[in-house]
Order: structure tokens, then C-alpha cells, then sequence
């Protein structure tokens, strides 16, 4: 659970490093230097070529879903980030050689080949993808780069990785790929690749929340964990119950449904599956501003009234609503943090628990289970805040995927117990936690302590911050000493996110969201 | 903070306000959310819906839109108005319309060109009518003059959140239009931090929303030399790596996009003082390797280069004005090194006197390319008798020099380091409103000659990661100043508070990262709330 609302600049830090980076950085040498591709791909060989890519690059597609429209808007909205130096063709000095000695580009086009026409988007989907980047030869005449992919969503990774392979040269004013040609092969380490955004504690405008989607998919994130509700506002519009709206901080601070499928819809065409949120019983006293019957009383106010049928009326309303707009096969039901004293505090209240012959656990165990069967019966798969398992795990629904926050070996006990779970430990991966340097994130490892490969595969993978842990093998990853295998990459990366208008702040600031210390390179702060 | 949080905390108290009818004029301005505020403003009390498929007519226009410049800013208004929510209720002329559908805005340009010209007409009129008559008016001199009644019309334009469509509140609209200075300044600087060219976009979008006009390019400094300059082609090697650098067409496509909006872009070579950069390229421009700056007052391929710069700039920069810098000039380096030290004594010059050598022959160059020249202050307290008499003084030091610059005729720019440079981040934004221009200054005559003013957003501690949010919202409190009539302007900036907190959010919704209010600039917000609040 986030304290802060983790802003856009938030998010694209990746923390500050406590070792000091004196200025020179690569630069001068990219030729020579490792691949600037983050995340590190699976696999991947590279030879000592230099092939220009013509701005006019055409797409060819195969395959049964080659021709899905997520395809070649993804082929439109690529083109706009690798050819976005004002192309002067005239004055290109390379154009102009290659057009006395008429001699054309060596990549004029882009085959993509995906294999199956569905474009369902779920966890596990497969995101593999291979790509090729070879100059032409006796094979064929056109000089090519080639995608190919099972799924649609594993094409888009491996455009993705396509662009990080493509760099202006300011000598020739052309796009140009080094140390070709390229041969990856390409797949996630974990199938959830989370960040968690808050729109309650502040309201985030639409088209703010699309610019964190499109900057996830640099970085071959995958779900966006969308925590609509809090204490603070409500402001998503829910038509079954009109009034739970009236908790947004003002009538212009609102989400319509149409906003939010319009979002998931958004996320979908760059491969991003959106997981929705509603905290309860803890987090959620903007419900009553719109139904007061929701609060145990006027004067104490959270968590939600278990009482009353009333309350899980609502849920189910809201669910039902919520099903419409999103597809995911989660639903995150929090849990967290439930001070339960208002139950105990309340006349009513504590009759019924008494009647009942329930201590306050009982109830927060009762009000959990209860919600987690609205959401089965909707088709959904619950997922819940570590508390939920720490407290009653054993009666959890064994369907429950549960996310870690607080203690660092949840993960290790609930898939013991066979649950899936989603690492987020705040120690690491809380992005408000302004003060958490980026080789600690980096570090971070969600299957540390669990040996058991079945219960590996339960760690369905981790939330927020988690760039290059999240897709790329653990042997990648951690060879080596990281300030020279991934802090090099990682300047490059933060630099290419600038490039395409993401505000990603300095990586080696001691203090995240800081800005520059002083005038530098972008590749040495 | 709870001062302004208790202010506006909620919708409530604004809509009492509505409600409530009987209040002074100076509240009435303020309920309205437009920044900054028009000249002349009259509106009811009724509403209009924007149709869904809301058109452009430009029937009577002597403006016959070559390059489609005006069609462009129509489609980007409608844009930045939609963008914040779906719009999925319908409302069109064959349906729910009826007689409060606006079925399209009707432009009329009187001028047929589409060359933007420093200190043209910018003025424009706008009419939306409350029923009956489908389409509103907006009437202007020059396409520029259009484009900033599109901004304002945007700015009427809310998402009606239960019919989820577009709408026009309080009808009719009368707004008359027009700037207070010619000059809006707003610079940014690329050699202390390299500026990628989808950053540098959405800052002049965002200007636009501001109604600023001049984007001054800080290009070059001491850190490092990003632009191409194709007569001499080692120059960009100053650049912090082989890709933080503009191309000549990059440039060219930075002042296409700004023009297309009504910003001119001034571009600045800061000599001699500010290009330690220049010599990594070209190691003769220093007096020496271990003395680099200033650039080499004794050499002519010193003047060469200049000469060579300025002709390339020429070609792409069409603003009318070139700024030459001219501040902050330690000669030390040209005393102690002996090949200076030696020209200085053959030439009986001092080291000040060598200063406004290399300023004026500076400004001689720049004038044969055809440019006019601004100089940053220290020239004028220096040799301001000997400047060219068409020199443009930019203050930055202190506010008195607009006094001294104006009495001796010259003209001037405003951008007193103390309430107008962006990059001191504890300057709160009603300091940035209360900057008055005419301060000092009641002789007519000598107003006129006030450009304008400007707000520095200098590059230490500024890059791609915290641009936006240390320029807003508080450079957009030095453009109402710069744009609404004197008369009309808060005396206490907290009376405005409502008004730019709303503005804030605007930015916001338009994907701008524009920070709190509260505080001094860049914040981060303090605690969870209404953006409104905060």
C-alpha cells in the first residue's frame, strides 16, 4: 500500500546510487560498448556491422495475426520514436552517397511475423519474440529486420526492442543500428510485470495515466495495478450506485466509465493488462460520502459497515459495473491495514458481532472471505494484500493470489502453502520510499529463499519499480559487478526515455526525484 | 497550505458563489476560468453544447490558410478539449442539439498572411452566443491573433461530466482581446543540460496555453556546444556526447513548430564571456589551453566564427532579433595570457575596453546579417552610450536598469533575476505576479519602450526530468502580467489564487506537469487532495 502517490517523475527513477559517477560516461563509444538494451534480453548474439535504417521503413506482416490493427499501430507509434530528428533527406549526407552511387539502405523493411490471430490479453500470455536484424544477402534481396512472435503482445516486446537497437548518427543524420547484425531471443522471467498507481490520495488527469502506460511499455511492464478508491476520494463513476461518485475531491476530478475503458483500451494496444482495485474493508471512507449508511457511524467512519448486507450489495454493484470495463482475470480486493476499532466502538456494530459470537477478526476474516466470493462469482480471480494471509490464511480462497507489501519472506511462506504472490516488499520496491538507491531495487530478488522450483513458479512475479528483474534470466542479471554491467545500461535507458519525452530523473542522485546536481551530461547523472 | 486549502477546498464554496449573483465585479472576474485574463469580458448566465462533430468555417476570412496553420491550432483546440475525458454523449444538429448545439466556430481573419511578425496585431474577438445561433465567432487581424482565440475559446470548454459531452457555461460570451507588451518571454537554456526535441515541444505547447510568444533558446554556454553549425562543423563537438545534439534541420524543425504557434524563437550565442564550449572544437577560439575564457579577443578567426554563425543562423532563425549575450565577462584570461596581453597593449586598450570591443564588432556582425541585437545588461552599465542605438537592454541583475536603459532611449526586456528566474525554486508564483514592468516608470514615452518581459528557466539544475514543473505554474503568473491589462490585474496576487490553482489543474489535464501551488516552484504536493487545494 502506498502512503504517497507515486508521481510520473516518481515512477521513471530508478533511485539514486550512493557510489559517485564522475562525469565521462560511454558516450563517445557506443560501437564499442556493451548492448544498450534494458531490460537485457533472454539471449542474444550481435557481429561488428553498421546498417542504416531507411526513414521510409516499410512493414510487411505473416502470420495468421500479422494483420491485427495492434500490430501496425504499434509499427506507426515505433516509426514516431525512432525517426524523430527533423529528417532533412536532401542534406543527409549519407542520402546523398547513397543516391549518386544508387545504392539504398541496408533495412528497408520490417517483416513481422505472429503466429496466432488472438488477441486476448491475460497473464501468461506469451510474450516470447525473436528478432533478427541482418544485412541483405544471397537469401534476399530487400535487407530486412524480422519479428517473429506466437502472440501480438510478443511482437510489440520485440518492437520494442527494435527501437533500443536503432540510433540517430548525427554524422550521417541517419537512424543506424551498430554491432549487427542481431539475433534475440526474447521472454519474460515472471508473467506479472506490475506497477501500482494511486488515484485517490491525488487524482491523476487521463491522459497522465497514459503516459505512465506508454513509458511502462518501454520497459516491457505489463500490468498496471489501478488503486481507483481510498479514504481520501472516490472518483471513479459507478452507474449501479450513482452516488459513490460525490467522494471525489471535486466534480471535475472523476473518472466516467467510458475514461476507464478508454484506458484499458489504451494499455491493451501496447500489451498492458489493467488491474483494478477496490481496498476494503480498511481503505475505503470515500464510499460514504455518497452512501453514509456505509460508514459504522457518522463519527467513525472506517472501515465499512459488515454488518449490513447493504455493504456487500455495494461491492457486488461496484464489481458488476467494474467487470464491464475490465478484462483482467484479477481483481485486487486489498485488505490492508484494517484498524477495526470502529467495529467495537459502534453500538450496532458490536451487538451484531456479539450475536454472532465474533471477536473483531472474525469480522475483518468474515468481511475479506465474503468479498473474495463476489468477485469469484464474477469470474475473477481475487487477489489480496499480504495481511489477508498473514491473518486467516488458511481460510483464504485457494484461488487467492496474494501481495506481499510488508514483511520480506511472505512471498516464501504463502507458496509454501501453495498461494501465487506478487512481491512488492516497500523496503525495495516502494517508489515513494524516495530514499531507496537504485542498485538496492535492482538487487532485489523475489525467489530469494525459495528453492523448491514448484513453488518458484508460484512467484507469479513483482510490482512497481523492477525495471530488468522482472523479464530478464537471474543469471543475466546478476553477473558480475552491477555499477558496470547494468549502470551503464541503465544511464542509456533513463537518457532514451528522456529522448522520447518521458521526465525520468537522474539515476545517480543519492536522493530519488531530485533534480540534476549540477550541468552534465544526461548519461553521467 | 490550510490557508488555501479552506479558501477552495471542495466545489461548494464556488458554486455559492454563483449562486449568490450579488458580488463585486473583481469576484465576478474571478469565478471565470480563463488565464490570463482577456482585456474586455462580458457572459451570461446560460449553456451551449459543443457538437460532436464541431466545425471550422472560415466563410469572409481574407486569410486563405496556405499552410494550414489555422487548421491545425482548430484541431489541436479541439484536442486538448477532449483530451481530459471521453466524450461519448451525443450531440448533433439532427438530434439532441437543438437550439443550445454549437454547431461550429466561424473565423474571419482580416489579414491574408500568414508571416509571423514581431509586434504585430494579436488581438482578437470572440463571441459565443447563448442560443439560436449555431455557430460562434471569432474575429481577428492576423491568423496569430486567431490562434490565441482558440486558447481562450478552450478554456470555456468544459466536459459535462453526467452527459459526457462537451459544454459552453454562462452565455454569452463577449471577449475583446488583446496583450499588454509584444514580448512574453520564456528562455530555456540547452548547454547546462541537453534538452531532447520532444521536451522542447511540449514546452512551446505548453507557452501556447499562456498566451508567451518568444522562446528564447539559451543554446550555447561554458558546459557544452549542442547545435550544428554547418560552416563550422567542429563546433558541435562541444556537445556533451555524440548524441545530445540538435542538427541544423532539428533547429529548423523547433522554429517551424514554434511559428506555426505564434512563438518566435530567439536564438542566443552568449559572447564573449559564456563559450568556453567552442573551443573543443576549434582550440584557437581560447586564448589558451589552460585559459579558456573568454573567446579570443585578439583573433580575427574569433570574429570568423561569429560572422560564420550568425550567417547560418540566419538562414533558419527568422525572428528579427539575435541575442549576442554579453554578461558576466571575466577578462583575467586576456591579461595573463602574453599574445593577448601584447595585441591589448598594441591596441591601448584595457581589458574593459577590449569588452566593448568584442561586443560592438559582435553587434556589428549580427547587424549585417540583418538582425537587431539584444545584449544582456552588463553591456549597457558598461558602454551604454557606444551600443548600437537599436540595441535591445536585457536586464536580469536588478530592477533599476529598466529605469536607466529607457530614460537613455533604448529599449528594454524585463527579467529581474529576483522575481522572474524560474530556476530560484524558493521565489513563490505571487512573487512571479507581482513583477510590475512600469514599476518605475510613469513617463509614457518611456513605457514605450518596454518590450516586455521574461522568465528564465536556467539549465543547472534542469533537465528532461523536472523542466515542466519548475516552469508551472509559475511562469504562467508572470504571463498574465505580461498579457491582461494593468487595470486589470489582482493588487494582491492571493485574490487570483482560485483562478491559477484552476489553470494548475488545467496543465495538468493536458498532460503538463505543472506543480502545486503552494510552496515555492517544483513541489511536490504535500498531502493527499484536490488539486484545486493545492
Amino acid at each position: 500500500m502506498a502512503l504517497n502517490p507515486p508521481l510520473l517523475h516518481t515512477l521513471l527513477i530508478l533511485l539514486s546510487l550512493s557510489t559517485t559517477i564522475t562525469s565521462s560516461l560511454p558516450s563517445q563509444s557506443l560501437q564499442d560498448s556493451p548492448p544498450y538494451l534494458w531490460p537485457l534480453p533472454a539471449k542474444f548474439s550481435s557481429g561488428d556491422e553498421t546498417l542504416s535504417v531507411d526513414p521510409s521503413l516499410s512493414l510487411t506482416v505473416a502470420g495468421n495475426g500479422g494483420g491485427s490493427p495492434i500490430v501496425r499501430a504499434a509499427f506507426d507509434r515505433y516509426m514516431g520514436m525512432i525517426f524523430k530528428h527533423a529528417y532533412n533527406r536532401a542534406s543527409s549526407l549519407l542520402t546523398r552517397i547513397r543516391f549518386l552511387s544508387m545504392v539504398e539502405y541496408d533495412i528497408t523493411s520490417l517483416k513481422i511475423i505472429v503466429h496466432s490471430d488472438s488477441e486476448e490479453l491475460q497473464l501468461g500470455v506469451d510474450e516470447s519474440y525473436t528478432l533478427m536484424v541482418s544485412k541483405n544477402n544471397e537469401l534476399s534481396i530487400v535487407g530486412a529486420a524480422t519479428i517473429e512472435a506466437n502472440t501480438v503482445y510478443g511482437a510489440l516486446r520485440g518492437l520494442e526492442t527494435f527501437s533500443q537497437l536503432c540510433a540517430f548518427d548525427y554524422l550521417t543524420k541517419s537512424v543506424q543500428i551498430y554491432k549487427a547484425p542481431w539475433f534475440i531471443q526474447d521472454k519474460p522471467r515472471f508473467q506479472y510485470r506490475g506497477l501500482l498507481i494511486d488515484t485517490s490520495r491525488h487524482f491523476l488527469p487521463v491522459d497522465v495515466i497514459k503516459q505512465i502506460i506508454e513509458s511502462m511499455s518501454f520497459a516491457k511492464l505489463n500490468v498496471l495495478h489501478w488503486h481507483i478508491v481510498d479514504e481520501q476520494s472516490f472518483p471513479f463513476e459507478t452507474p449501479t450506485y450513482p452516488n459513490l461518485w460525490k467522494g471525489a475531491y471535486s466534480r471535475w476530478e472523476r473518472y466516467t466509465v467510458e475514461d476507464a475503458s478508454e484506458i484499458v483500451r489504451f494499455a491493451k494496444m501496447r500489451g498492458i493488462n489493467v488491474m483494478a482495485e477496490l481496498d476494503v474493508p480498511g481503505h475505503a471512507e470515500s464510499w460514504g460520502t455518497g452512501y453514509p449508511d456505509l460508514w459504522p457511524s457518522p463519527s467513525c467512519r472506517e472501515p465499512l459497515d459488515v454488518t449490513k448486507n447493504f455493504t456487500f450489495d455495494v461491492i457486488s454493484g461496484i464489481l458488476a459495473d467494474m467487470r464491464k470495463i475490465f478484462p483482467f482475470e484479477f481483481f485486487h480486493l486489498g485488505g490492508d491495514e484494517v484498524n477495526t476499532d470502529c467495529w467495537k466502538n459502534t453500538t450496532h456494530v458490536k451487538e451484531w458481532l456479539q450475536g454472532r459470537n465474533f471477536t473483531s477478526k472474525d469480522a475483518y476474516k468474515y468481511f475479506v472471505l465474503r468479498s473474495q466470493q463476489i468477485a469469484i462469482s464474477k469470474n475473477w480471480t481475487p487477489v489480496n494484500w499480504e495481511e489477508t494471509f498473514s491473518s486467516f490464511g488458511k481460510d483464504l480462497d485457494p484461488r487467492t493470489v496474494v501481495q506481499n507489501w510488508l514483511v520480506s519472506d511472505i512471498c516464501q511462506k504463502a507458496v509454501a502453502k501453495g498461494f501465487r504472490c506478487i512481491f512488492s516488499n516497500q523496503g525495495y520496491w516502494y517508489l515513494d520510499h524516495l530514499d531507496v538507491p537504485w542498485d538496492q531495487v535492482y538487487n532485489t530478488e523475489p525467489l530469494n529463499g525459495i528453492h523448491d522450483p514448484s513453488q518458484q513458479k508460484l512467484v507469479i512475479g513483482g510490482e512497481v519499480c523492477m525495471w530488468e528483474r522482472m523479464w530478464s534470466t537471474r543469471e543475466a542479471v546478476s553477473k558480475g559487478n552491477i555499477t558496470l554491467t547494468a549502470l551503464p545500461r541503465l544511464h542509456y535507458f533513463r537518457c532514451l526515455l528522456n529522448n522520447r519525452g518521458v521526465p525520468a530523473a537522474p539515476v545517480d542522485n543519492w536522493y530519488a526525484r531530485r533534480p540534476p546536481s549540477g550541468p552534465g551530461s544526461c548519461y553521467a547523472q | 497550505m490550510r490557508g488555501i486549502a479552506t479558501k477552495i477546498s471542495g466545489v461548494a464554496p464556488l458554486f455559492l458563489l454563483f449562486i449568490a449573483g450579488a458580488v463585486s465585479a473583481f469576484e465576478d472576474i474571478e469565478k471565470l476560468r480563463i488565464w490570463p485574463l482577456p482585456a474586455e469580458v462580458s457572459h451570461g448566465g446560460r449553456r451551449m453544447y459543443l457538437s460532436e462533430d464541431f466545425k471550422l468555417v472560415t466563410e469572409g476570412s481574407k486569410y486563405e490558410d496556405p499552410s494550414g496553420i489555422l487548421k491545425e491550432g482548430f484541431d489541436r483546440m479541439l484536442a486538448v478539449v477532449r483530451l481530459s475525458h471521453v466524450v461519448s454523449g451525443h450531440r448533433n444538429s439532427s438530434s439532441s442539439g437543438g437550439s443550445a448545439l454549437l454547431e461550429g466556430l466561424h473565423v474571419i481573419i482580416s489579414s491574408s498572411t500568414d508571416e509571423l511578425e514581431y509586434g504585430a496585431d494579436e488581438s482578437y474577438k470572440l463571441v459565443v452566443p447563448s442560443r439560436e445561433k449555431p455557430y460562434a465567432q471569432l474575429e481577428a487581424k492576423s491568423v496569430y491573433g486567431a490562434l490565441h482565440g482558440l486558447q481562450t475559446f478552450s478554456q470555456l470548454c468544459h466536459f459535462n461530466m453526467k452527459k459526457k459531452v462537451i459544454e459552453i457555461l454562462m452565455t454569452p460570451w463577449n471577449i475583446t482581446d488583446q496583450p499588454r507588451f509584444s514580448y512574453r518571454g520564456l528562455l530555456i537554456d540547452t548547454s547546462r543540460h541537453y534538452l531532447p526535441l520532444p521536451v522542447m515541444k511540449n514546452v512551446i505547447d505548453s507557452m501556447t496555453y499562456t498566451k508567451l510568444n518568444v522562446l528564447h533558446w539559451h543554446i550555447v554556454d561554458t558546459q557544452s556546444f549542442p547545435l550544428e553549425i554547418p560552416s563550422y562543423p567542429k563546433l558541435w563537438n562541444g556537445a556533451y556526447s555524440p548524441t545530445q545534439r540538435y542538427t541544423f534541420e532539428d533547429a529548423a524543425e523547433i522554429v517551424n513548430y514554434a511559428g506555426r504557434r505564434g512563438i518566435h524563437v530567439l536564438a542566443e550565442i552568449d559572447v564573449p564571456g559564456h563559450a568556453l564550449s567552442w573551443g573543443k572544437g576549434y582550440p584557437s577560439l581560447w586564448p589558451s589551453k589552460n585559459c579558456q575564457e573568454p573567446l579570443d579577443v585578439s583573433s580575427d578567426f574569433t570574429f570568423k566564427v561569429i560572422d560564420g554563425i550568425l550567417s547560418d543562423f540566419s538562414k533558419i532563425f527568422k525572428f528579427k532579433f539575435i541575442h549576442l549575450g554579453g554578461d558576466e565577462v571575466n577578462t583575467t584570461c586576456w591579461s595573463t595570457t602574453p599574445r593577448i596581453s601584447k595585441w591589448l597593449k598594441k591596441h591601448r586598450k584595457t581589458e574593459a575596453e577590449a569588452y566593448e570591443y568584442f561586443v560592438l564588432r559582435a553587434q556589428k556582425i549580427a547587424s549585417s546579417h540583418g538582425y537587431e541585437i539584444i545584449n544582456w545588461e552588463e553591456t549597457f552599465n558598461n558602454f551604454g552610450n557606444k551600443l548600437n542605438p537599436k540595441t535591445v537592454v536585457h536586464n536580469w541583475l536588478g530592477t533599476g536598469v529598466v529605469g536607466r536603459v529607457t530614460a537613455a532611449g533604448l529599449r528594454c526586456i524585463m527579467s529581474n533575476q529576483d522575481k522572474w528566474y524560474l530556476d530560484h525554486i524558493d521565489t513563490p508564483w505571487q512573487m512571479f505576479y507581482a513583477n510590475e514592468p512600469f514599476e518605475m516608470i510613469k513617463d509614457e514615452k518611456r513605457q514605450s519602450l518596454v518590450l516586455g518581459g521574461e522568465v528564465c528557466m536556467w539549465g543547472e539544475h534542469i533537465d528532461a526530468s523536472d523542466i515542466q514543473q519548475t516552469i508551472w505554474p509559475r511562469a504562467a503568473a508572470a504571463a498574465e502580467r505580461l498579457w491582461t491589462p494593468y487595470t486589470k490585474l489582482a493588487e494582491n496576487p492571493d485574490k487570483v489564487t482560485t483562478r491559477l490553482a484552476n489553470f494548475r489543474c488545467l496543465l495538468n489535464e493536458r498532460g503538463v506537469a505543472a506543480a502545486p501551488l503552494v510552496g515555492g516552484g517544483r513541489v511536490a504536493p504535500f498531502e493527499p487532495g484536490s488539486c484545486l487545494a493545492q
